[in-house]
């Protein structure tokens, strides 16, 4: 993909996630300093950078989970659908309704691998059982993992391997049919053949979802995202179509990172 | 010199490793020592005074000066004052509980985890002192109860008393449940309480199954507190206001004036064998509760 | 690609009527738990404002230091006062040294099987035993067997073994406290378990066992059930503040129970009032010292406030 087609390709994708002059602050250090990103509509968008860079803070920003912390401010404005997230009447529970989250390691809920997956349906008030159950198979297929469970589903999630385990939560988010999936260094728990089960996983779902992941693997980035955002101390460096970064990047810390020089 | 130096502090390891040892085999001792003296005693009634132990669990006739301890009414007193007391205080301790893990802000737990160490402390006579004074009056005026004594007094006197271990136990089984599942339901859009009831509670069900059962033990093992307002009577309880009594309140009224050898003496003690047996049970409970955490 | 089952989510990121009504379920919720809680400080607040206030009256230096009367009004608690405090020395002395040797033995030496499997089982059960089966117990050991009859001694070796499970999950938990980059750092300068233990973690530790200890010894002082049946109801007649091991010794807590049960005195009230004031007081003052005194150890120990 040249330059000119890749631009054109941002270009023509919408925007689903706008984030502007965002400021993070846990009390009162400032973990994320005027970030700036847009995230497209049916593409993977990836954050890269050293650990603690605030990659990590930037994502839990985007579906109000620093909500749940004490002492944690978010500042500036995060438009999902051209809509406020942070907005005086917008809602939370709404929110990641519509941006769901996968989580480092694996966190199904001790119960069935059906009731994992029907869980979100459940609690957003859904309770016909015909429609749970269709729910559950569809999710389970977008999550390549229903021909391998679908002869269990009333057994324990927990008694599924690591790599299921996370696929199990990663339909356990697709069952609501969110717009976005946020994904926290989904396979960084997991094995080579687990991971590469679960980035072609990815690769799978944007053809529905707008995926932004968070990954400490510059060469998982370079695989599976179409856009990436370099984070260096909190601050988003540089910006950019993947392949562009990954060959040509224009900040000399995005090099030097991407070189191994730090990281 | 190093050598010699050596030597000697590996020999006062050594003697003092072996006072250590002692010491903890004293805690062996003192178990079995406990075992033994109350199963032999407490056998006596069956043994020595040839009294049916059917008839000691199931007849409800207690005449001991006629040669027949019947215990079912205290077995029975047991019963419907540790139903109470649990079912009252069980709910209400989880509540709190989950009030104290998810729900407090660090204020109210400054207030409240003193309060509940302050109650802990608080000795079962003045309980029983404050039901006498406060609550069976209160009983009296306000029901049918002609004296207020009965097995209401015993229940709310017991169910305040099992709430400190209830809540405590509570709030550590809910805390242990680990915070990724709580972040979970959440990210998929729950609100707080149904994470709580949806994720925690179940996660955290063989802890709070513990918190429950030692709450049992506790109101299984009051004694002075009942004693003083449950009236005493040998009766079955009909219903919750009248008089009645209960394993250990019936040991505590009767055995100061039970000559030693008595047949009255040794359906005591047969009681107390009793209640060592019950404790132990529910300690295999409780560990099998707490062996279902995988 | 499936059909889509649940409709797409709302467009907006406002809440939906759904959405409110879960809400409001939470909201409800939340009030009925802060209701519960709070309701357990006011009654708290209230038995210690009722008790304060009844009891209030009642104290005085004749009552503190006077001599229980029979059947006369008038009596005293004096005699009481000191033979709980003393049937606590006495107690402590014997539990403190076994609970927190056995502690230190399943904590640092025994950390896994059989013995240390029976003891930790026996210690569970004894802590469940109620205290009045307990009290048989000291019955049948010192009062028949031994022949002592009822005695200050017999109270305190029967409440020895019924907070000895107490105290030693106390040392337990203090113990484990004590992070193990100590122990190791210890070991790597050269030194030997014992050596560990006497000079770094029981040292560490000590503020929490303190906490625990004085806890505990609440308890004791509140103990009566244990002790109707071991250290009598009743104080010797001629030498009320008796110091001698083994003769009868009625405490506070058993005083409070046996005036309101059995006692024939017709200022039962008043005596029951000024006890219970006494037993809280103490109680509290427990509760207090216990934080205080162990938070001053461990910064005298190990120079930190926690």
């Amino acid at each position: 993909m040249t330059e000119m087609s890749a631009q054109a390709v941002f270009n023509a994708a919408a925007d689903k996630i706008v984030a502007e002059d965002v400021d993070v602050f846990y009390g009162t250090f400032q973990a994320i300093k005027h970030a700036s990103l847009t995230m497209k509509a049916q593409h993977v968008t990836a954050l890269i950078g050293p650990s603690g860079c605030g990659k990590t803070t930037f994502l839990r920003a985007l579906n109000r989970m620093h909500d749940l912390t004490p002492g944690a401010r978010v500042e500036g404005s995060i438009l999902l659908d051209g809509e406020d997230i942070y907005g005086a009447d917008a809602d939370p529970v709404v929110i990641r309704h519509r941006i769901g989250m996968v989580f480092q390691r694996p966190n199904p809920f001790p119960k069935t691998i059906y009731e994992n997956v029907v869980y979100g349906p459940r609690i957003h008030g859904e309770g016909n059982k015909a429609k749970l159950d269709a729910i559950a198979e569809r999710a389970l297929r977008q999550a390549a993992l229903w021909d391998e469970v679908k002869d269990r589903l009333q057994r324990s999630a927990l008694d599924l391997s690591g790599g299921q385990q996370q696929r199990l939560c990663i339909a356990r988010a697709v069952a609501l049919d969110p717009e976005v999936i946020l994904m926290d260094e989904p396979a960084s728990a997991l094995d080579p053949i687990a991971t590469s089960k679960v980035e072609d996983l990815i690769g799978e779902l944007t053809e529905q979802f707008t995926v932004v992941i968070v990954t400490h693997s510059m060469q998982q980035a370079a695989r599976i995202s179409d856009f990436t955002a370099f984070f260096h101390l909190g601050e988003i460096v540089e910006v950019g179509a993947t392949n562009q970064i990954f060959t040509h990047p224009k900040e000399k810390r995005t090099e030097d990172y991407i070189t191994g020089r730090f990281g | 010199m190093i050598a010699l130096q050596a030597r000697r502090s590996r020999r006062t390891e050594l003697i003092a490793v072996f006072g250590l040892r002692i010491a903890a085999g004293f805690v062996i001792l003192a178990m079995v020592a406990l075992l033994g003296y109350l199963s032999f005693e407490g056998t006596k009634t069956f043994y020595v005074d040839k009294f049916p132990l059917w008839s000691f669990l199931f007849s409800p006739d207690f005449s001991p000066d006629a040669n027949h301890p019947g215990g079912i009414v205290f077995i029975v007193g047991t019963l419907a004052v540790t139903v109470f007391a649990i079912a009252v205080g069980g709910p209400f301790g989880v509540a709190v509980g989950v009030f104290l893990a998810e729900v407090a802000p660090h204020r109210m737990t400054q207030i409240l985890k003193p309060a509940i160490e302050v109650m802990v402390g608080i000795p079962s006579v003045v309980y029983g002192w404050l039901g006498l004074t406060l609550l069976v009056p209160l009983i009296r005026t306000h029901t049918s109860s002609p004296s207020g004594f009965g097995l209401a007094a015993a229940g709310i006197v017991l169910s305040i008393m099992i709430l400190p271990t209830v809540i405590t136990l509570s709030e550590d089984a809910f805390r242990s449940v680990p915070s990724a599942l709580k972040e979970g339901s959440l990210a998929l859009g729950a609100t707080r309480w149904q994470t709580i009831t949806r994720v925690l509670l179940p996660s955290a069900s063989s802890g709070i199954a513990v918190a429950l059962i030692l709450g049992v033990a506790r109101a299984v093992g009051e004694t002075l507190a009942i004693q003083m307002v449950i009236g005493n009577s040998v009766q079955f309880p009909k219903g919750l206001f009248a008089p009645t009594a209960t394993l250990t309140t019936e040991i505590v009224t009767d055995m100061p004036g039970a000559t030693a050898g008595s047949l009255l003496e040794h359906s005591l003690f047969s009681m107390a064998f009793l209640l060592l047996l019950i404790a132990m049970v529910l300690i295999v409970f409780v560990r099998f509760a707490l062996r279902r955490r995988t | 690609m499936a059909v889509t089952i649940v409709p797409r989510s709302p467009r907006s990121v406002a809440a939906t009527s759904s959405v409110r009504a879960r809400k409001a379920t939470n909201a409800i919720a939340t009030a009925v738990l802060w209701v519960m809680a709070s309701s357990i400080i006011v009654m708290l607040a209230a038995f210690i404002l009722y008790i304060g206030y009844l009891g209030w009256s009642a104290l005085s230096p004749a009552f503190i230091l006077g001599v229980p009367k029979e059947t006369t009004p008038g009596g005293g608690i004096g005699p009481e006062i000191f033979n709980s405090f003393y049937i606590l020395i006495l107690t402590l002395l014997f539990t403190t040294p076994i609970a927190i040797a056995a502690g230190v033995f399943l904590q640092e030496y025994a950390k896994a099987g059989l013995f240390r499997q029976i003891v930790q089982f026996s210690a569970e059960s004894l802590a469940t035993v109620p205290s009045v089966v307990m009290g048989l117990f000291g019955l049948l050991v010192f009062v028949y067997t031994f022949h002592w009859g009822y005695t200050a001694l017999g109270g305190a070796l029967t409440l020895t073994v019924l907070n000895l499970p107490a105290l030693l999950r106390v040392t337990q938990e203090a113990l484990a406290s004590v992070p193990d980059s100590l122990r190791e750092a210890s070991m790597a300068l050269g030194g030997t378990k014992w050596q560990t233990i006497t000079r770094v973690v029981l040292p560490s530790a000590i503020g929490r066992l303190t906490t625990g200890i004085v806890l505990i010894a609440g308890r004791i002082y509140g103990e009566t059930a244990a002790l109707i049946f071991t250290a009598g109801l009743s104080v010797t007649g001629n030498q009320p503040y008796d110091l001698n091991p083994f003769h009868t010794a009625e405490t506070l807590a058993v005083h409070l129970w046996y005036t309101h049960s059995e006692s024939v005195v017709p200022d039962v009230d008043r005596i029951g009032n000024g006890s219970a004031l006494v037993l809280l007081i103490m109680v509290l003052l427990f509760n207090v010292s216990a934080r205080l005194v162990g938070r001053a150890l461990t910064k005298r120990f190990t120079g930190r406030v926690s």
